[in-house]
């Protein structure tokens, strides 16, 4: 029991480490001008984005959706009904969205980019690169990390945007609660901080799954067995990252 | 014996168009051809996996062209069947994964694993009883999958690639094998292989299939001689032809 | 496949007449509403694919055509595999939850005493059971997708019917009651972690006292009732949906990974939908009275 929590503990060392040690090549791939492939930032900008897009809009909904209805449960409780629209709109700006969207992203976006990246490393593409004087960590990690920063902002924008819809959907069709004042009370209660506090989280989300997944994917041994635990340790890992930063992330900026 | 009679089989393009065929039981039958030719799926309806959409297949005289999951499961225990990557149970001992098909038929357990290991002593794999099939060479693996393929002395046996990624040596060894099954039992054979010269020399006759269509059905000594120039170029190897 | 055709034709067009729009125009104006019903088109092949493997499954369960070690070695994969990553992740939503709660309330009323009450009585009819279940989605449903896929890709599957066994009873039947056992312990075990990251963060952050947090009075037969069912549905859903996303994987070791992909989201997707049916169904049967 003690040497498996002592293996456990040397792993996740080895992990967090050689994450750690990617972001700093990332890094310095940007200096002394931050400049990528775009073509390679375009497609991936693309596909992980745009082809997103349904998905993370069913997940707000329904996400918006069960929240409104578990308010609900409080409100009629305490026959607060003008705290409605705070509370849906306080919990999906600050966590529920954020959080939700960023697990489905590294589900469908992290999870086929380790994938890529695996093959991609058993099948010596990445030597290959290296054979060509092509840096693989400019030329494949830069834009990826980029990309997946930009558009898991961009989807919890608009995630957050049909959450709130389906939530003060129903609102009025299951709670009772019209929608004028379930959108009273969200706009007389949250400010800009609320929503900016969800948005600056989904960046660094963004971070964390790009690294994770790109760190799992490159690292790749043992052939085609390899990609799909890769894969798999990927998805695991980018969810443990995901919510430690959110707790860290929440204790800093109140 | 397994009759086709127009048979065919689409998944976005064409894979079989109109296959007629005629295998009479004990027979040694040959299947070559360019890959993605289609020889695949044909195994794959003559083993009674996959349903053709069109045609009827008969299976030892049962026409099994309307049969449902059930009654295809019940033909399918008379047939045996090698994969091309074998298809070994990676969770499993060698011994189990040649006694299976035997505890899936009811065979005591017991008796079951006596016949596996006859078996495998056949196939010259004493001693490997229980190993794991990732500890064994590719050349190994085949043998497992040989033994397991014909260990309930099937009616039908199927051999895909019996000899891909194999040295010659022991591709002439999985050939001797083969045909030292044959001799015992004589269930009708069936075997695709790209090692088209190895499998001339063993199945009687051959038929060529390109592009979903059957090109060639008859001896495997006169299939050089063919009418057809797509035959004689995917025989001889030769770089000028229609392929 | 249809969805490729449909795309195509559109790309396409048989030659028009000389006085028709520019086929291209067309071709694009036509795009987004083909690609919505492509996919409107495959989400109900998915779904129908999905409910006969499920209805496949119960059969067979119902005629216990599975061997019980199978389930027990299932069991233990499950809770092995996921035990670390739910108390991890449960962990730290708690911490979270209770920092965000507390923060709010001081700004409005300063009176901290009903939180645990409230969040406890959450916990029980809705976070446990969803949010073990999603993180059980990733987790356990990745696993089952790649397990079955590549045993399809090498043709395993194919080498298990060929030997007289039935692929649902022998695959997808073990893994359905281990998930459907395990997801209510694994809910009751995440609850255990939330309940005391929680009271951690509510004791050291600010200051409510743990005797005053743990506070199960607002806790009804209801609430237990709603969070035993979600369980249930949930584990069911589970591995039913990854099982089939690995029986339908194609197209070699690549394969596995996109079977992976989709089981993980149709998963997830499968755990909401299923938690806001069941939670609209719960506010219908038992209407919160004030408190």
């Amino acid at each position: 029991m003690i040497a498996r929590v002592g293996d456990v503990v040397i792993g996740v060392t080895r992990e967090v480490g050689g994450i750690g040690v990617l972001m700093l090549q990332v890094l310095r791939a940007l200096l002394p001008w931050p400049s990528m492939d775009a073509r390679e930032l375009w497609r991936n900008l693309y596909r992980m984005g745009v082809k997103s897009l349904p998905i993370i809009l069913a997940t707000a909904f329904f996400s918006g959706a069960i929240l409104v209805v578990q308010s609900g449960i409080f409100v009629r409780r305490f026959g607060a009904e003008g705290l409605l629209g705070w509370a849906t709109g306080y919990s999906t700006f600050r966590e529920i969205g954020p959080i939700l969207i960023a697990l489905m992203f590294s589900g469908r976006v992290g999870s086929n980019n380790t994938a890529e990246l695996g093959t991609m490393t058993i099948t010596e593409q990445i030597d290959g690169l290296r054979a060509l004087a092509i840096d693989p960590i400019r030329y494949l990690i830069v834009p990826r990390v980029t990309a997946m920063m930009v558009m898991l902002f961009a989807l919890t924008v608009f995630g957050d945007f049909v959450a709130i819809l389906g939530g003060a959907l129903l609102g009025q069709v299951v709670v009772g609660v019209d929608t004028s004042v379930f959108w009273h009370s969200l706009f007389s209660n949250l400010g800009t901080w609320d929503l900016v506090h969800g948005l600056v989280k989904s960046v660094f989300f963004g971070l964390v799954i790009s690294l994770t997944s790109c760190y799992f994917g490159i690292s790749v041994r043992g052939g085609a067995v390899g990609v799909g635990r890769a894969v798999n340790a990927s998805v695991v890992a980018s969810a443990i990252g995901i919510m430690v930063t959110d707790c860290l992330l929440t204790l800093l900026m109140k | 014996m397994i009759r086709f009679s127009r048979v065919s089989k689409a998944f976005r393009d064409p894979l079989l168009v109109d296959v007629d065929l005629d295998i009479e039981s004990g027979a040694i039958w040959g299947l070559i051809g360019p890959g993605a030719g289609g020889k695949s799926v044909l195994l794959k309806i003559a083993a009674g996996l996959m349903r053709p959409d069109a045609g009827r297949v008969e299976i030892a005289g049962r026409d099994i062209t309307g049969d449902d999951e059930t009654a295809l499961a019940q033909t399918r225990e008379r047939i045996g069947m090698l994969f091309q990557n074998n298809a070994l149970f990676d969770f499993m001992t060698v011994l189990d994964n040649v006694a299976f098909p035997l505890r899936r038929r009811g065979v005591a357990d017991d008796e079951a694993e006596a016949r596996a290991e006859k078996r495998l002593r056949a196939v010259g794999l004493a001693g490997s009883e229980h190993k794991m099939p990732s500890e064994l060479s590719g050349g190994m693996q085949k043998r497992v999958g040989l033994a397991r393929a014909s260990v309930a002395d099937p009616e039908v046996v199927i051999y895909d690639e019996p000899t891909a990624g194999l040295d010659p040596v022991t591709t002439s060894k999985i050939y001797d094998l083969l045909r030292e099954d044959h001799e015992a039992s004589k269930p009708t054979t069936i075997v695709v292989s790209s090692d088209v010269d190895a499998l001339l020399s063993f199945a009687p006759r051959v038929a060529l299939l390109e592009g979903g269509v059957l090109r060639y059905d008859g001896d495997a000594a006169a299939i050089a001689e063919s009418d057809d120039a797509v035959v004689r170029q995917f025989v001889t190897g030769s770089l000028e032809g229609p392929l | 496949m249809s969805r490729t055709r449909d795309i195509r034709s559109a790309d396409s067009p048989p030659a028009p007449p000389a006085s028709a729009p520019d086929p291209q125009r067309v071709a694009l104006l036509l795009r987004p509403p083909l690609l919505v019903g492509a996919a409107a088109l495959g989400g109900a092949r998915v779904a129908r694919g999905i409910a006969s493997l499920f209805a496949g499954t119960l059969l067979r369960a119902i005629n216990r055509q599975s061997e019980r070690g199978a389930v027990a070695e299932q069991m233990f994969n499950i809770g092995n595999r996921s035990l670390f990553f739910v108390a991890v992740t449960l962990g730290f939503i708690a911490l979270v939850s209770v920092f965000q709660v507390c923060l709010q309330l001081n700004r409005v009323t300063g009176d901290l005493s009903k939180v645990g009450l409230e969040l406890i009585k959450l916990m029980v009819h809705e976070s446990a059971p969803s949010l073990t279940a999603m993180m059980l989605a990733t987790r356990v449903g990745a696993g089952i997708a790649a397990e079955i896929g590549s045993m399809v890709v090498t043709e395993q599957v194919d080498a298990l019917r060929m030997s007289g066994v039935d692929p649902v009873s022998y695959l997808i039947l073990p893994r359905f009651l281990a998930c459907l056992l395990m997801t209510p312990v694994l809910a009751v075990f995440a609850f255990g972690v939330a309940l005391g990251s929680g009271t951690a963060m509510a004791y050291v952050a600010f200051g409510v006292n743990p005797s005053i947090f743990v506070d199960f009075s607002a806790v009804t037969a209801a609430d237990v009732g709603i969070g035993v069912v979600k369980c249930f549905c949930f584990g069911a859903a589970i591995p039913v949906v990854s099982g089939y996303c690995g029986l339908t994987t194609f197209g070699g070791s690549e394969g596995v990974g996109a079977a992976t992909t989709r089981a993980v989201i149709n998963a997830s997707l499968a755990v909401l939908a299923l938690d806001l049916l069941l939670t609209v169904a719960g506010f219908m049967l038992f209407p919160p009275s004030a408190a």
